[in-house]
């Protein structure tokens, strides 16, 4: 019987506790996860690069049964309050597990609680703990933009927003670095990063750009309240290889000119594909998209498809077995290796720190660049 | 650092688990995947929503692809809080994957989550149910709950859960078991060197090669205990199976570990370890201690409690041996008052750090000159590359396992390690098999 819940052999994709976290990372704020215990572990020794060389605040609130049952909330306020005054936090971002959740934890009012006890600004970040991790940073993102930037800003021409980077799909830093020079090479500025590598500061600026670019499907949440905010477009699409550099940049010009938000890949109509990415949703089709303009696809007659997880169901597990084992190549994380049955199917690695955690973390290419060798990548694998 | 406690300063009521917790990069100490991975053709299912799931999981994928063939997944979704059929999941699941594995394990340990509480889930109705489809398998109701932590901790549980399926059987009278170890307790184990020599068998679960092995420790007529998180299965065993059990103290004091040794010796009917052995042995651990005392000629010294049970008799031990223990690494007191006021009376000025406290995030971890860490919070902490890599005892009791401890420091002493990459490994000592 065909049931997502059921993961007899894989892995589980990051949460989107550990999204939220990830977003706030470099911001010099606070972030709390009101959680029992285990979350936070499972963040910072998996998901998390930055952690072990950083002093970035994250802390667990320490759930116990008695508080969750009382509904005792000033057990939380407390805390955060004295650990706010020892630390001094730039802000606070305050995020939960399930237990919060089917308790119907006020996350709006506790925070707005918090803020006046510390004066320090708090985010209300409404996680469950049992979706993905791309919504944990499109929420924890939206709710910083909505606080800290001002949509009244006037637009610089030809510059954009990265919307939707963190470690989770980047885990190599060189990902980054490679994104930006890709956007300045094609003449455009690039606004701000979020958030790697970027500043409180500057991020503040958000309504500058005249496009955000959701590099991930996590850009997604905050782009559409930009947009509903300050009209600001956006296109959906990471430039990996040369061809989906050039569809990104066109698509980014276009919807600068006309104002509307476009996809920049292509949609996948075929049902069984020769070459499977799997991935998150817009590296995947991206890098998908990318695969059927290479020579390699032509000359061997094979058409690449995306496979991602959903945001509430993850990745179905007997879906996952009978495409991968259908497809001749699999571009994949390492860790889906325990699920190949098929011999003629040929697995090319593609780590993915949101799905194998920090396992494959040293092998992750840089592939987020105009100058992602995909013929190379493919044939060379 | 100092963001300490002086230990006049403190009380015997401390306990750091109390407010905001920070996970250091210390992953060296098992967790509950870790110690269910010990069942040989055991398998682990884990209901739980995704954020829970995912350190389970890559905990298991750490270890390598062979692990991951003992453990799979249910994920709790929104549809089941919704629907309420949090058992009907746990029981399709189950069967699930049951069918679905290549090889049929013989246990099965289903471990529910903190959500499952708050819900009410009836999982024993469907392990009544489970049991009647596969009369092969032993399943076991295990919990990976840190919200009930306060009245039951997950990993001493866990260790009692596993050997719920042990049956009443007659108990042999050269039979006892070892319960509840990470490790194998035997070439710097007292205990096993003087049983072994005596004649008598010994079950452990972590030596064990097959299921049948483990139904051996059923016939055992002593189980014998050397950690905190091992009681409540030895508690357990003694109740439900009329079972005698033995706490052996991870002591340093010489008089404790003659007596326990004389205590386990009488209550199977044999001869205690021969005066002239425990003489030899007492003098070892005095020389060893001397010479490492001379070694490090004054470099202070940090213990944590991950790595040794008993952290404040440790330090009295090296104390009163003329060391200079700096500083103590501890979340909660769990040695005895007397003990704690020992120490606070020989050494007032003892820095005793938590690792959970939030100040503990941003503390400066720079310490003024060398010094060597007995374990990996208090190396982390120290940022010492000068440290002893090991937790929980690590297989050691006795006199034995002072002298190598007292070894490991020495060694510790003069080998830096690549502090980074040894404690953010998870699971020390850790494989599967």
């Amino acid at each position: 019987m065909k049931d997502w819940h059921v993961h007899v052999f894989t892995s589980t994709y990051a949460a989107d506790v550990t999204g939220a976290c990830s977003a706030m990372f470099e911001l010099g704020g606070m972030s709390i996860l009101h959680d029992p215990d285990g979350c936070n572990s499972t963040y910072t020794t998996h998901d998390e690069p930055r952690w072990y060389d950083s002093q970035s605040l994250m802390f667990c609130s320490g759930l116990d049964e008695l508080t969750a049952v009382l509904g005792d909330d000033n057990v939380l306020i407390d805390d955060v309050t004295q650990a706010s005054r020892d630390l001094h936090p730039r802000f606070i971002m305050l995020c939960g597990s399930s237990i919060p959740h089917i308790i119907a934890f006020d996350y709006k009012g506790v925070a707005h609680l918090i803020e006046q006890r510390t004066g320090v600004p708090v985010i209300p970040v409404p996680t469950n703990g049992l979706d993905l991790y791309t919504r944990g940073v499109g929420l924890a993102l939206r709710e910083w933009i909505r606080r800290f930037a001002d949509p009244s800003e006037e637009k610089v021409p030809g510059s954009v927003n990265l919307l939707g980077v963190t470690p989770i799909d980047f885990s190599n830093r060189d990902n980054v670095a490679a994104l930006r020079k890709t956007f300045t090479d094609a003449g455009l500025t690039v606004n701000g990063c979020f958030a790697m590598e970027d500043s409180f500061d500057n991020l503040a600026h958000a309504y500058r750009a005249s496009v955000n670019v959701c590099v991930s499907s996590a850009g997604l949440l905050p782009a559409k309240m930009m947009r509903a905010k300050a009209g600001t477009p956006y296109v959906i699409g990471l430039p990996v290889g040369p061809y989906m550099a050039e569809q990104v940049m066109q698509a980014v010009r276009a919807s600068e000119k006309d104002g509307r938000n476009r996809n920049a890949f292509g949609r996948d109509t075929v049902q069984q594909e020769d070459i499977l990415v799997i991935g998150e949703q817009v590296y995947a089709q991206s890098m998908a998209d990318g695969i059927n303009h290479t020579a390699f696809a032509g000359e061997n007659g094979m058409h690449a498809g995306a496979l991602w997880p959903d945001i509430e169901e993850g990745i179905d597990e007997d879906g996952l077995i009978a495409r991968m084992n259908h497809a001749k190549i699999a571009v994949c994380d390492p860790l889906y290796r325990n699920v190949l049955r098929n011999p003629d199917t040929r697995l090319i690695p593609l780590p993915h720190e949101g799905y194998s955690g920090r396992i494959f973390r040293k092998d992750m290419p840089v592939f987020a660049s105009d100058r992602f060798d995909l013929e190379k990548f493919l044939r060379e694998a | 650092m100092n963001e300490y406690q002086l230990i006049k300063d403190m009380k015997y009521e401390y306990n750091a688990d109390i407010g905001l917790d920070y996970s250091s990069p210390c992953r060296g100490v098992w967790n509950i995947v870790h110690y269910g991975t010990l069942v040989p053709e055991g398998h682990q299912i884990y209901v739980c929503p995704t954020s829970c799931l995912r350190g389970v999981v890559l905990t298991t994928a750490e270890m390598g692809f062979d692990a991951m063939k003992k453990l799979s997944t249910i994920a709790v979704g929104e549809d089941n809080i919704l629907d309420g059929d949090m058992e009907e999941e746990v029981l399709h699941g189950t069967e699930k994957i049951i069918d679905a594995l290549p090889q049929r394990p013989r246990m099965v340990m289903i471990f529910t989550s903190c959500i499952h509480h708050f819900m009410a889930v009836n999982y024993q109705r469907v392990y009544k149910i489970l049991r009647r489809e596969y009369p092969d398998i032993d399943f076991i109701d295990c919990y990976m709950d840190p919200i009930m932590r306060r009245k039951k901790e997950p990993m001493p549980n866990l260790r009692k859960q596993i050997l719920r399926v042990l049956q009443p059987a007659d108990h042999l009278p050269d039979h006892v078991s070892f319960v509840g170890n990470c490790f194998p307790m035997t070439k710097y184990c007292d205990l096993y060197q003087h049983l072994v020599r005596s004649g008598i068998s010994i079950s452990d679960l972590t030596t064990m090669q097959n299921y049948d092995e483990f139904h051996e420790m059923e016939k055992s007529c002593i189980n014998f205990t050397f950690n905190r998180k091992a009681e409540l299965a030895g508690r357990d065993l003694k109740l439900r199976l009329g079972q005698k059990w033995m706490i052996m103290r991870s002591s340093f004091v010489y008089d404790e570990i003659d007596a326990d040794m004389k205590a386990a010796s009488e209550a199977l009917g044999i001869a205690a370890p021969p005066q002239e052995e425990t003489r030899a042995l007492r003098a070892e651990a005095e020389e060893k201690a001397q010479a490492l005392r001379q070694k490090l000629n004054g470099t202070p010294l940090s213990i944590d409690y991950t790595a040794i049970e008993q952290p404040l008799g440790f330090a009295i031990y090296l104390l009163e041996h003329g060391f200079n223990v700096e500083s103590v690494l501890i979340d909660v007191i769990t040695e005895s008052e007397d003990v704690f006021r020992k120490l606070q009376a020989i050494r007032p000025d003892l820095k005793v750090y938590s690792s959970l406290g939030w100040n503990m995030r941003q503390a400066d971890r720079h310490h003024d000159g060398k010094i060597v860490a007995v374990g990996q919070k208090s190396a982390y902490f120290n940022d010492t590359p000068y440290f002893v890599n090991l937790v929980e005892n690590a297989g050691m009791y006795g006199y034995r396992g002072l002298s190598h401890l007292l070894d490991l420091i020495a060694q510790a002493a003069d080998t830096p390690q690549d502090l980074p990459t040894l404690v953010q490994h998870k699971g020390w000592g850790c494989s599967c098999s």
